[in-house]
């Protein structure tokens, strides 16, 4: 007991503890404002909690269909994922794994390289064009698609698969295994923790995509949350009420996900570069 | 004879799984790389007219004073946000460190939590509280006796709002990075700092700042770059007003390319600033690359 107290400093806590609560402020404010009286959004004095708390802001989006912008995030984030992960796995496990016995496959890996060379962001005019031709255009698979790829992914399995010794593979093949099922029964159960850290990531990145589902998903039935909230932004008035009630709604999987799954989420981002 | 043929089964095994990942990439990527370079010699309007037009676009956009102003618009922002971006972080993950400071995981994980948000609800959500009218920031300044400001229409302050928008969503992330950073550092050189009796602020400007330059300039690089591009934060908070004054660079190539149907136009800039971004991207590898030859 005495070492504790001589090892912590509480005006340095407290001091951390008031920085940590300012950071979650502005979230608190807006989840607490999403049941506040539309009197009491609009008015002074503000207060930090309503005197007749509603759920009349949630009841507008619902009654604008907004469970099918859920629907459409959930599908864009779940089947996203799920490609995502079949495929950088296979694809980083096989730049690691042949990288010593094939030639091209560091430029196969260099090519994947350019991709983190140029933000996508400059890429939407021709890429819409290309999902356009693909007759993707206002289909949920064009904004998918586009976005399955992650290099940060194959990275990871690449890196991952690399740490493990060859030795596995040649005896797996000794063994007379083929090809696919060392991959499936030898080496994919070995990199469980790859498979759940961008699971997460994938599923958060997709989540919160915007810029190409703003783009290409034009009718409202195929809107995701994220386009649903611009919509409800407007031009001319911001649309508080619908606006502030669906961003509390767009928060909740991923804060959920991140209370559970921390450790997995801060591990990726130290073990380096995954990027948020 | 065996050799051979087992080579060529792992040929086709690799190249069975490579397949999926590099075709939507070139799919995806690669082919609207090249196409924005043919787009920009053409005046196509994204339907019906495409014309080759020479370096026409290349020309308009070197004489187009709204590109210009945008590019400054954002270096201006990127050069103004980012001290806070790059000490702010690292500020807070030595006190997240220290060892005098207790609930460090519970303190790491509130100031994590709005790096989950995406970046429009980070704007929606920093908008909310400095909103001019029944803004929170707003009432706060009315109490202490002072004018409420106009956070919409002056350039400048929404300019500020959006900058703090972008950094407070990106603080934890930062803030991880450089605790890594930290943790690497052996705990052999604070005791060492420690029994000789330097003082904290001594110690972290001896030790802990000049060995955490790697991470200093990661934090560095990564912050440029997602400030030169920033874009879905301001869709939350301004889309762009008062006026263009708050258009950043890739909001200019889509309100040109679609909103104005000039994909022609529109891909010359986009070529122009995907160069752009390459170089700086091909700068961070090489000075990476050489300050780890250096140490």
């Amino acid at each position: 007991m005495k070492t504790l107290r001589q090892r912590y400093s509480v005006p340095l806590t407290i001091m951390m503890l008031v920085v940590a609560f300012l950071c979650v402020f502005p979230i608190i404010w807006l989840i607490l404002s999403s049941f506040k009286q539309p009197n009491e959004l609009f008015s002074y004095p503000l207060h930090l909690f309503s005197a007749d708390p509603t759920l009349v802001h949630y009841q507008n989006i619902l009654d604008d269909g907004f469970m099918r912008y859920v629907y459409n995030s959930f599908f864009l984030a779940i089947v996203g994922t799920l490609i995502t992960l079949a495929i950088s796995s296979l694809c980083g496990y096989a730049l690691a794994i042949y990288r010593n016995e094939l030639k091209y496959v560091n430029f196969v890996f260099g090519i994947f390289l350019l991709g983190t060379l140029i933000p996508g962001e400059t890429l939407t005019i021709p890429q819409v064009s290309v999902i356009s031709a693909l007759g993707l255009y206002n289909n949920i698979f064009g904004v998918i698609l586009p976005v399955v790829t992650s290099t940060t992914g194959i990275f990871l399995f690449r890196q991952s698969y690399m740490s493990l010794p060859s030795s596995f593979v040649e005896a797996a093949r000794i063994d007379g295994a083929n090809e696919a099922k060392i991959f499936t029964r030898v080496m994919m159960p070995l990199q469980t923790s790859s498979f759940v850290t961008l699971t997460i990531f994938s599923f958060m990145w997709r989540w919160n995509d915007y810029l190409l589902p703003m783009l290409v998903l034009s009718d409202q039935d195929n809107f995701t949350i994220q386009v649903a909230i611009r919509n409800y932004i407007g031009t001319t008035r911001i649309d508080w009420s619908s606006v502030i009630s669906s961003s509390v709604v767009s928060m909740i999987p991923v804060i959920i996900i991140f209370v559970i799954l921390q450790k997995y989420i801060i591990g990726g981002i130290s073990a380096g570069g995954v990027k948020a | 004879m065996r050799i051979k043929h087992s080579s060529l089964k792992h040929t086709k095994a690799f190249w069975l799984f490579v397949t999926p990942s590099l075709a939507l990439f070139t799919i995806f990527f690669l082919v609207p790389f090249v196409l924005s370079i043919f787009f920009s010699f053409t005046d196509y309007d994204g339907w019906k007219t495409m014309n080759f037009v020479g370096l026409n676009n290349y020309k308009a956009v070197l004489k187009d004073s709204y590109f210009w102003d945008a590019i400054g618009r954002t270096l201006v922002y990127t050069v103004f946000s980012l001290p806070f971006r790059v000490f702010l972080p690292l500020i807070i993950a030595v006190f997240a460190c220290s060892r005098k400071v207790a609930m460090k995981g519970f303190i790491r994980t509130l100031i994590y939590i709005p790096v989950l948000l995406s970046s429009l609800v980070v704007g929606v959500t920093i908008n909310w509280m400095f909103s001019t009218e029944y803004g929170l920031v707003n009432y706060i300044i009315q109490s202490l006796g002072f004018q409420p400001l106009d956070w919409a229409l002056n350039s400048k302050l929404a300019t500020f709002v959006i900058s703090f928008a972008s950094n407070w969503s990106s603080l934890g992330f930062n803030m991880i990075l450089y605790i890594g950073g930290i943790k690497s550092i052996s705990g052999e050189m604070y005791e060492a700092a420690e029994i000789d009796g330097s003082s904290p602020l001594q110690t972290f400007l001896r030790i802990t700042l000049p060995l955490l330059a790697p991470t200093t300039f990661l934090v560095f690089f990564l912050s440029s770059i997602n400030l030169l591009k920033e874009y879905a934060v301001v869709q939350g908070i301004t889309q762009g007003g008062p006026g263009v004054r708050t258009v950043f660079i890739i909001q200019y190539i889509i309100t040109s390319g679609f909103s104005q149907m000039q994909y022609g136009y529109g891909s010359a800039i986009s070529f122009i600033i995907a160069i752009f971004f390459a170089i700086i991207a091909f700068l961070q590898f090489k000075l990476s690359n050489k300050g780890g030859e250096n140490v």
